[in-house]
Order: structure tokens, then sequence, then C-alpha cells
């Protein structure tokens, strides 16, 4: 059936896409996403925990990034407590409870951070100071001798002089001392990407890499992961495509691993999984940057969203919240406006997610994945430029489907402040005209209903409103969304406020949450409940069968006060989850008669026919 | 003539075509917006309807990256009006429009017309290089006179460095332009005159911005006119495109 299938971007479409291609190929490869976080998690683990000590530096910058918290013995104090208070939850298992937070700190890191690597093989002391010395070569130095430099930037944020990464001078310190590096380069070692600096600077940098990845390779073995003194560098292989990252930020491998995932996937959306396969198998030393060139913009825009929106640490979507009469009056507005293959109908104002339309069939049976979501938001951040005008360009939604594309109609609906964008989706690319109409549509419902209005007045809360003192933030993402496990994951999170205003304070909570997500998530010693006393906040981070929860407290709170105010938060989101949440997602059909459509007047070629077939058979 | 304005029904189709980076996007941006500001490369293609007199008229500003290559001809399909746009200060940018999207213009309509517009003129002309001072510094709104933008008023002032740079000649563009005509059949003498469709434009000074636009509107007139009195069903878009397609098929083979 999937051969059918292929029908869908057979037609000429998109260059790449002209080769005929194996869809059925990865299918499954697709359901990666929420599996990311646990997955590559080789219970091997502790052999070695001696091999090295991911963080040496901690005392140095302690006064620098809180995320140091962890090194600091004061966890002692988080002690068991929380758990005989919270236990009413599914988190009363001991496990993770009982090892006292901070005590566990310490000797907890480093298995945490080895046990991947200890896939690497034995030979992981050798590649590393192979990496080092090498990369010195290649401009890309490593400065194990504690600079403080390097770590300076740890916790700040990604500094901005703006768009020009690409003519950074790569010999530079400052184009060291960057917190993460990303790299894409070809099987063959050929560069396609660079976060910073243009990527032929870098090539002999990343030839280096590319040798140390076969190098490992011809061990029979697959690189994952480098530690040294300041760096972590690591390696994720797709397909004929190898991307690394070389971060000093402190994540966990695992999270590393998952953000170059998202960068693969952003690829991956603009040209397809099967294009890039049959391109690198009919030329192993393509210059994908052919291909790509341009496209280096939505990439800088995917990583600096990955660093600063929880989105995608949490692979779950941030709904804008809404009253919910108006979010289904909305939701009725796009379910009107529909025309035959017609797949998703979305509408995002303030880059957080309204309500989301889907076709029948589609719902039925598949859905959409938050992180195809984000690229899709990430896309049209970075298509924004020109806005009063209507976009229409393929996209392939890897996790949906990996190889083949839709057609996203793309518009403001409020020119000129374009804050409300309308991503309509089609299978098919000779709809635009069609689709463009269901805008008309939209636009005419929006009108009389004053939807824009209450639209601009909707806005993200602040913490304070759950009515907790002490609670300065929080984000929360439910397992068990209502009536349907099949919906789209979501989270819900208020403003981040004073003292977090500055970008700085941002990024130094954001590491915080990044630290207890790579505590709970860890493979070697998953934990369910956190309690941290930094040194300028308190946090608490709870993993239950129902949800996922972390929460800052100002450096006060007590232990006892804390619980308290998680079940009053708790008790509050209740109350109003039908306002933060996209409850009942609802449903439209294109397609009355899915075995022999009806394809219309519009354009009934044959050719649309096995379009729509293929896209059914498909889900 | 209002109610057509609210109905949006395009009545003819203009599309600007050319490699990634040569201005496609800042020169409508320019012409429709009066303004020129950071342009992130375009995907897929952007529509845009622009009023003209009583006429609604659509643009397709297309994305230059080969990688949405294929789609080109999907958006030339029935256009009435094609803009070739290179950058004068690369000479690739001219050799792209022959070797990559004049293809795509199979399409189009079989009288459409082609401009071949070098872009960033700024870059090497003084004289367009000249207004830049001028609107950037007191508003870019003065936009409702900017037809006159291409008038050559002061004195040039001489700016050395830009006119070191340019690579592409108008006598370059002037002949692809006769190339053009020739891949389409065209007779040289029966269609329009090369100087008359060859245009050099700064989308960065406005520099001839106005006048390449507002021609090529007036050009297309009679050819809305003869749609209009041809046929009025609101399809008429797709109609033609399959028509326009076939023929050429036939033609071409
Ligand atoms: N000096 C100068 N620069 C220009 C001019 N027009 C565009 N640019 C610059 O050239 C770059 C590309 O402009 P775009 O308008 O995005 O190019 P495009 O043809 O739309 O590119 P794609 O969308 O990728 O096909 C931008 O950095 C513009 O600022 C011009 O007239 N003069
Ligand atoms: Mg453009």
């Amino acid at each position: 059936m999937e051969k059918e299938h292929q029908e869908i971007e057979q037609p000429k479409a998109v260059r790449c896409c002209d080769l005929p291609s194996n869809c059925d190929a990865n299918q499954t490869g697709s359901v990666e996403v929420p599996a990311t976080i646990s997955q590559d998690n080789p219970d091997a683990g502790e052999l070695d925990c001696g091999i090295e000590d991911p963080f040496p530096c901690k005392g140095d910058d302690a006064a620098i990034t809180s995320t140091n918290g962890l090194s600091e013995p004061q966890g002692a104090e988080g002690e068991g407590a929380p758990a005989s208070a919270l236990s009413d939850g599914t988190a009363g298992e001991a496990d993770g409870l009982s090892k006292p937070e901070g005590a566990a700190a310490d000797e907890d890191d480093p298995p945490e951070n080895v046990s991947d690597s200890a896939s690497t093989d034995n030979t992981l002391e050798d590649s590393n100071e192979f990496m080092v010395t090498v990369l010195a070569r290649g401009g890309l130095e490593d400065q194990a001798d504690g600079t403080p430099s390097a770590l300076s930037e740890a916790g700040g944020p990604a500094q901005g002089p703006a768009p020009s990464h690409r003519d950074e001078d790569v010999t530079a310190e400052s184009w060291r001392r960057h917190r993460k590096h990303v790299f894409v380069l070809s099987e063959a070692g050929k560069p396609i990407y660079s976060r910073y600096g243009n990527e032929e600077a870098l090539s002999s940098t990343m030839g280096v890499m590319m040798a140390l990845v076969s190098f490992v390779q011809s061990g029979d073995n697959t690189i994952r992961s480098i530690y040294s003194d300041e760096h972590t560098v690591v390696f994720v292989q797709q397909g004929p495509l190898v991307l690394v990252s070389v971060s000093c930020s402190r994540q966990s491998e695992q999270q590393l691993r998952s953000e170059l995932l998202y960068v693969y996937r952003q690829i991956v959306s603009m040209l397809t999984q099967a294009s890039i396969t049959r391109i690198f198998e009919r030329k192993k030393n393509y210059d994908l940057r052919r291909l790509l060139a341009g496209s280096e913009k939505i990439l800088d825009g995917l990583l600096n969203l990955v660093d600063s929106d929880p989105s995608f640490l949490l692979s779950a979507v941030h709904c804008l919240p809404l009253a919910s009469s108006l979010r289904d009056s909305l939701s009725q507005i796009l379910q009107k406006a529909i025309t035959p293959n017609l797949v998703f109908s979305i509408l995002i104002a303030k880059n957080q997610l309204l309500t989301i339309v889907q076709e029948k069939t589609v719902i039925e049976d598949a859905r959409l994945e938050p992180a195809d979501l984000h690229l899709l938001l990430n896309l049209i951040g970075a298509s924004s430029a020109f806005q009063a005008g209507e976009i229409w360009t393929p996209i392939c939604l890897p996790l949906f489907n990996p190889d083949c594309y839709f057609y996203a109609y793309i518009s403001y609906l409020d020119p000129p402040e374009c804050t409300v964008c309308l991503l309509l989706l089609s299978t098919d690319k000779e709809a635009f005209y069609a689709v463009a109409e269901c805008k008309r549509k939209i636009d005419e419902g929006m009108r009389t209903q004053n939807a824009l209005r209450s639209i601009a007045r909707a806005q993200s809360y602040s913490a304070s409103q759950v009515g907790v003192s002490d609670l300065r933030h929080f984000m929360y993402k439910p397992f068990d969304v209502p009536d349907n496990h099949r919906q789209l994951t979501q989270f819900t999170s208020p403003e981040m406020e004073a003292p977090y205003s500055s970008e700085e304070e941002r990024m130094r909570l954001l590491d915080l949450y990044r630290y207890l997500h790579s505590r709970i998530h860890s493979s070697s010693r998953p934990l369910k409940l956190i309690y941290h006393v930094a040194e300028r906040e308190t946090l608490l981070a709870w993993v239950t069968s129902k949800f996922e929860l972390y929460t800052c407290f100002s450096p006060l709170v007590t232990k006892a006060s804390a619980i308290n105010a998680i079940t009053k938060l708790l008790r509050w989101i209740k109350k109003e989850e039908d306002r933060l949440f996209i409850r009942n997602p609802p449903k439209y059909s294109t397609t009355p008669n899915p075995s022999k459509s009806s394809r219309g007047g519009k354009g009934g070629s044959d050719r649309q026919d096995t379009t729509d077939n293929g896209f059914l058979s498909l889900l | 003539m209002p109610e057509y304005a609210k109905m949006k029904k395009p009545d003819v189709k203009l599309v600007i075509l050319g490699d990634m980076n040569v201005g496609k996007t800042s020169l409508l941006h320019r012409y429709m917006e009066r303004k020129f500001k950071e342009t992130i490369s375009t995907v897929g293609g952007a529509f845009f309807l622009k009023q003209w007199g009583p006429y609604n008229i659509s643009i397709w500003d297309t994305a230059g990256r080969e990688q949405f290559h294929g789609l080109g001809s999907m958006y030339c399909r029935g256009a009435a009006a094609i803009i070739l746009t290179y950058d004068v200060t690369n000479w690739q940018s001219l050799v792209e429009l022959e070797d990559r999207f004049l293809s795509l213009t199979d399409t189009a309509n079989s009288d459409c017309i082609f401009a071949v517009v070098g872009n960033k003129a700024d870059l090497t002309d003084p004289e367009a290089g000249l207004k830049e001072e001028e609107e950037e510094e007191e508003g870019e709104e003065e936009g409702g006179e900017g037809e006159k933008a291409e008038r050559p008023a002061r004195p040039p002032p001489t700016p050395p460095s830009p006119v070191a740079r340019r690579k592409v000649h108008r006598e370059d563009a002037i002949a692809l332009y006769g190339r053009i005509l020739r891949y389409k059949m065209l007779d040289e003498r029966a269609s329009l005159p090369a100087e008359k469709m060859c245009f050099e434009t700064s989308a960065k000074t406005g520099y001839n911005v106005d006048l390449l636009f507002e021609t090529l509107f007036d050009m297309v007139l009679p050819s809305i006119l003869k749609k209009r009195s041809g046929n009025d069903s609101p399809t008429v878009d797709l109609e033609e495109c399959r028509g326009a397609k076939r023929t050429k098929a036939g033609c071409c083979s």
C-alpha cells in the first residue's frame, strides 16, 4: 500500500522527489521521538564510572550557574521527605525517592553520564584524547586547562550578535566559547551545516569528526559521545548524515541527542528522508548544501528555539490558554472551511497553539506528533519575513511520514500585526487556490465572530494566579489527556516573570529544569521525585504515571510548604484545565467517500485520486 | 469595483523567478510595502494580490533555492508575465536564468511576456545607489509618489567603490532576452523590444522598482481584457492552465 502512497510526492513536485521513493523503508523509523529519551540506554551502564568526571571544574563556576547546585551537598536535606507527603500520587516507590537527592548528586552524575558512553567501547579514553588533539588541529580546540572563559558562557544565553554567525572567524576564541555547537556532515565527511561559522571554513574540523566516526566504526562500534573537561560531544548518525553536538551546556547526553534528532528531522522536513537516502546512494560525496542552501536560518532558528523553548525538552506542545467556548468556536470556524485533501487546519498565535482540527480519517489512526508541530512552528517563524503574502510550500512531517510531502498554506489573519497565523496542510500540491479559498472563509468566520479581538486578548498567565506564594514558575505535562489518549501531547506553563525576566535568568532557570529533567529521565537511575535546593531558588520535579511536573520556588520555601504548594497547584490546574489545554480536538471529513472519492470539478485528474487513496492507505 | 476587491479573484498572474539571493522578495517587498528590510530565504512560493485599478493582479514570489525547483512550473502555470531576476554583481545568477528557470516557464500562457531584471543595481550604478540615503533617512512611507523612483534626480556625488563590482552588463541581459524569445519561438519583431523589457533595479534604494512592476501591469492589461471577454468563469485560472499546458506540450515535443 505504501507503494501507492508514493504517488503523493511522485508528481515531480520537488525535484528531489522525482526519484523513485522507498517509502516503506522507514515507516517505523519515525516512531522514534517519544522514545529518544529512554531509548539509548545500554544497561551496560555502570561499568567504568571511573573514566572521567564530566564536570570536573564544578568548583570554578559555582558562582556563575547554579546548575552546579548539583555538586553542593545541601541536598541531604532533600532526604525522603517529599515522598511521604506526596505519596498519594504514584510516586511513592522507594526507589527514586528515598535517594537523598543531594547526596545522590555527587556520586550520581558520573555514572549517569558515563553510562551511555559505555557503549562506545573501551577505546573511549583513547578516542577522547584523539578527539581533543585532532580537533585542536582542525581548529576546534578543546581547552582542557580550565581557561575560565570557556565556562563563563556556560549558564548564559547564546549571546546574540545577531544573524551573521555565518561569517564568524572559526579560529577565534569567541567561536570556541559558544555554548553549543552543532555540526551536520555527510558520511563522506562533507560539511552540510554548522551553527556558527561557515561550513567551508570548518571542513577540516568536520573531516576530523568523520574520521573519528569511521575510526570507531571500523572496530565494529558506534561512537556515541565523548566527555572532556568542559565539553560533551555527542554523535548521532541518521542514515547518511552524521550530526554532532559539542556542548558546554552541561545537558545530558540524552538531551543533546534528542536535540540533534530535531535538527535531523528539520532537514528531513525540507527534503524527505527517502530523497536524502537516495541522493547519497547515488553519489556518496554529494554536497547537500546545494539543496539546503538558504535553509541555514531555519536550522539556526530551530537551535535557538531548542535552547529557549521547553516544548522541545518536554516533547509537548504549548497551547495558548483560551476560554474553552472561544476555542470551540475557533475550531468550528476551521471545521467549516474545508476542501478535498485538506488534512490539518491549525491556528497559531504568539507561537502557541490555539486549535488544531484534523481530517477524520487522520485523527482516527494517526496524529500529529508534537515534534512535527514544533518543526512547523519553526518554519513559520522563519518564513514570516514578508507577512502580507500567502505561502505555499511543500513540507514533510518526519514523524507522520518521513518520505512524503504535505503542502502547507501559511498566512496571517491579522496583517499588519501578524500575530495570528493560519496553517493549512493539504496532500495535494495543486490545491493552493482551493486552500486559499478556505482561508477566505476562515477570515470571514473570524470577522463575524469578532474572534481576532478575543484572540488578541488571550494571554499566557502568571504563576501568581495560582495563588500560592513562593511558587515562581512551573511546567506541567499531563499524560492522561482526557477522552483521547491519541491526543497531541501538551504542557502548560506560566509566563516567566521576575526574577526570570532577563534572557540570562530565563536561560538559567531552563538549565535547572534541564538538569532536573535529565535526572528524572536518567537512563541509569531514573528518579521520580527530586527536591533540589539550588542557590537562588528551590525546585521540585515530580513524575507520576499521570503527569510530569517541574516547579520552581523562591529559595525561602520549606519542604513542607513546597509540597503543600504542589497540592494546591495540581488542584488549580485541574480547575483550569479546560482553558489550559485543548480537550476535544475536533474533526472534519473532506473525503466522504474514501475509496472512490469525489474529487469534484477541481482538477479531478487520475493522479489526484491515487494521491488520495495512497494517503488513506498510509494511515 | 470595490466588490471586486473584496472577492479578490485574481485576474492575471505574474511570477518572479530567479536564483536564490538575487532579491526577488526584496523587490516585491519594496514595491508592495515601500520598504527594504532583512529577508529570509523564501520557502516554496508566496502569493500576493495587488490591486491595479479595477484589476487584481496575483504575484508569485518564488523560492530560488534548488530545493524548490520542481515547484516552479506549477507557480508559472497560466502566468501572463514572468520576471526573470538576476543579481548584477553575480554572473552565475544570469546563467542560472537560462539553465534552470527558463524551462519552468513552459507552463505559462502562450502570450506570456518576459522581463529580465538585474537587481542590486545600487552596488554598481552610482545613480541607482543615489536614492539610498534619501529614502533610508526619512520614511520609506512616501511611497505614494514612488512612481518616479527612477528619475535621475541629483547630480551623482560619485560614490566610488560600488561600480567595480558589476559582473553583468545590460548587453548581457539584452542578449539573454533575445535567446528567451528564440526559446519561446517568438518572432523578435513582433515581440516587445529588449530595451523595454530589460531593467536594472535596486530593491534597496527603490530604483526602477515601481517602473518595473507598473510597466508590466500595464502590459498585461490586454490579457485581462481578453480573458474577461472570452469567458467569465471564476475558475478561469485553472482551466486556462490546463489548456496552456497541453498546447505547450504539443508544440514542444
Ligand atoms: N545591495 C542590495 N542588496 C539587495 C537588494 N535586493 C536584495 N538584496 C539583499 O540580497 C539578499 C537576498 O534578498 P532576497 O530578496 O531574500 O532574495 P530572494 O531572491 O528572494 O532569495 P530566495 O527567496 O532565497 O530565492 C538580502 O540580504 C537582501 O538584503 C538590492 O537591491 N541591493
Ligand atoms: Mg525570496
